[in-house]
């Protein structure tokens, strides 16, 4: 499962960097693409702003198939508080440019499964595929907006996985 | 060393793709869709001439061949059986109204409601239509040049039907897609344009020509041919006329295995019926989005391999690597 896992959130930080490269995030001293799974990085003191946070949830297995089917529910947070520049008042228009952001990363809602602990990655026979997202009321929490997204990511086990 | 094959479950898919061509009806010669050559094609554009219908909705295809026992002996027991019948049934929902859509959801012919000229006489069908236009050497199934008086009648967003006169033919007319079949003859110079599928939206006008946002589904247009402005499409409950054409339904499976389903001559076998969803939580009141049902018939073909009719092809290209 950690190569779908792992698949999906590259395939959604690759689309992240042709959409909009100025959405980043300075980690650990690198500027990467605005786009992070919570549970590979240490724990955030506060949520970052501007940014997509994946956080892996629940797992259900069918195990009945020719190849078993593992479905991870995956939820996507991400918020702000708008641009000093606009004195926050831009805070709703820039969720909702994340919201859009975030439909065109799902598109298309597959990707070719790597094996990332290879150096290089190593492409798997089988893609992981996704439903559409399902979107969360909006949170208004002083200035800052937030929302979260669910999306399940599907893959197959491959022999050896 | 790893496996580089996999036992591939079953095709997981979301949606189905609808693509139609036109059979050759005077011809009767149906469109063939070869999966062979064709079978990766980009669902985006699809090879020629099959036109893209988009995703459907609720598809549901059945197949209603009956097979009987040849009872042979005393007593008498099964000594094999015998197709008595061959019959199948395509049902779906258009999610998009178009000229195509409206047609292929209809019972009969499908026409267009041809720009009227004021003070005629009121018609279900469009009031006396306006004048046509000649449309000059050159044009192609995208750009259609008019005279310098005549494109002032034309600007971006103009719907637009482009076909001959109708000058007393009888039979299948419409040009190169039949849209009516003529038992007698009438006194309608537009008739053709009236059921013609060569319509396209006029994306800009440049100079003297008009650019249309999609080429015409008959190609570029003949010497002969006119055009019309039209406001809309209307069909009708009744009439003799059955639309038949070429249907290819492709499903795409999550590891990009692809089914296909192409029936060769399809043709509506329900009146017009639209379907009503509502877009949020069932409430009265609330919007509804309306899709065009449609349902039809599969009629057989002879296929040249081996001289056996057969109503439908289901081909299946397997996930790269998946074994088979």
């Amino acid at each position: 499962m950690q190569n779908a896992k792992d698949s999906f959130y590259v395939a959604l930080r690759t689309r992240l960097a042709a959409l909009n490269p100025s959405r980043t995030i300075l980690l650990r001293g690198a500027l990467r693409p605005g786009i992070v799974v919570e549970e590979a990085e240490a724990p955030f003191t506060s949520f970052p702003n501007d940014v997509f946070v994946l956080r892996w949830q629940m797992l259900n297995l069918d195990s009945g198939l020719p190849a078993t089917l593992a479905a991870e529910e995956c939820e996507i947070l991400y918020q702000t508080c708008g641009s000093q520049s606009f004195g926050s008042l831009d805070r709703g228009r820039l969720l909702t440019a994340m919201d859009a952001e975030l439909v065109s990363m799902l598109q298309p809602q597959s990707a070719s499964k790597f094996n990332f602990s290879a150096e290089p990655p190593v492409q798997m026979l089988t893609q992981v595929f996704w439903d559409d997202p399902t979107f969360a009321s909006l949170i208004t929490q002083r200035d800052v907006l937030s929302r979260l997204a669910k999306v399940r990511v599907y893959s197959y086990q491959e022999p050896g996985e | 060393m790893a496996s580089n094959w996999f036992e591939a479950p079953a095709p997981v898919a979301r949606r189905v793709r609808a693509y139609f061509a036109p059979v050759q009806r005077a011809l009767q010669q149906p469109e063939i869709f070869d999966p062979v050559a064709n079978g990766r094609f980009d669902l985006d554009a699809p090879p020629t001439p099959w036109i893209d219908l988009g995703w459907i909705e609720s598809f549901l295809r059945k197949s209603k061949s009956k097979s009987q026992p040849l009872l042979t002996g005393i007593p008498a027991s099964v000594f094999g059986q015998v197709r008595e019948t061959l019959e199948a049934d395509v049902s779906f929902e258009f999610q998009r109204w178009t000229k195509l859509t409206m047609a292929l959801a209809t019972g009969s012919q499908h026409m267009n409601l041809l720009a009227g000229t004021a003070g005629g006489t009121a018609s279900p069908v469009g009031t006396q239509a306006a004048t046509a236009v000649a449309i000059q050497a050159g044009s192609t199934a995208t750009a259609l040049i008019l005279s310098s008086t005549d494109v002032t009648q034309f600007s971006a967003g103009s719907l637009v039907a482009v076909d001959a006169d109708y000058t007393g033919q009888l039979g299948f007319v419409g040009t190169p897609i039949a849209g009516a079949y003529v038992r007698q003859a009438l006194s309608d110079v537009d008739y053709v344009r009236r059921i013609t599928f060569n319509v396209g939206l006029v994306a800009e006008v440049n100079g003297g020509t008009l650019m249309l946002a999609q080429p015409l589904p008959g190609g570029d247009p003949g010497p002969e041919a006119k055009l019309q402005a039209l406001t809309g499409f209307v069909d009708r409950e009744g009439g003799s006329f059955y639309q038949e054409w070429s249907a290819l339904f492709v499903i795409v499976g999550s590891q990009d295995e692809r089914i296909f389903l192409h029936y060769p001559r399809l043709q509506p076998n329900v009146g017009a019926e639209e379907t009503a969803t509502p877009l949020g939580e069932r409430r009265s009141g609330g919007q509804q989005r309306i899709a065009l049902k449609a349902s039809f018939a599969a009629l057989p073909i002879t296929d040249a391999l081996d001289g056996e009719r057969v109503l439908c092809y289901r081909s299946f290209l397997p996930a790269p690597h998946a074994a088979i």
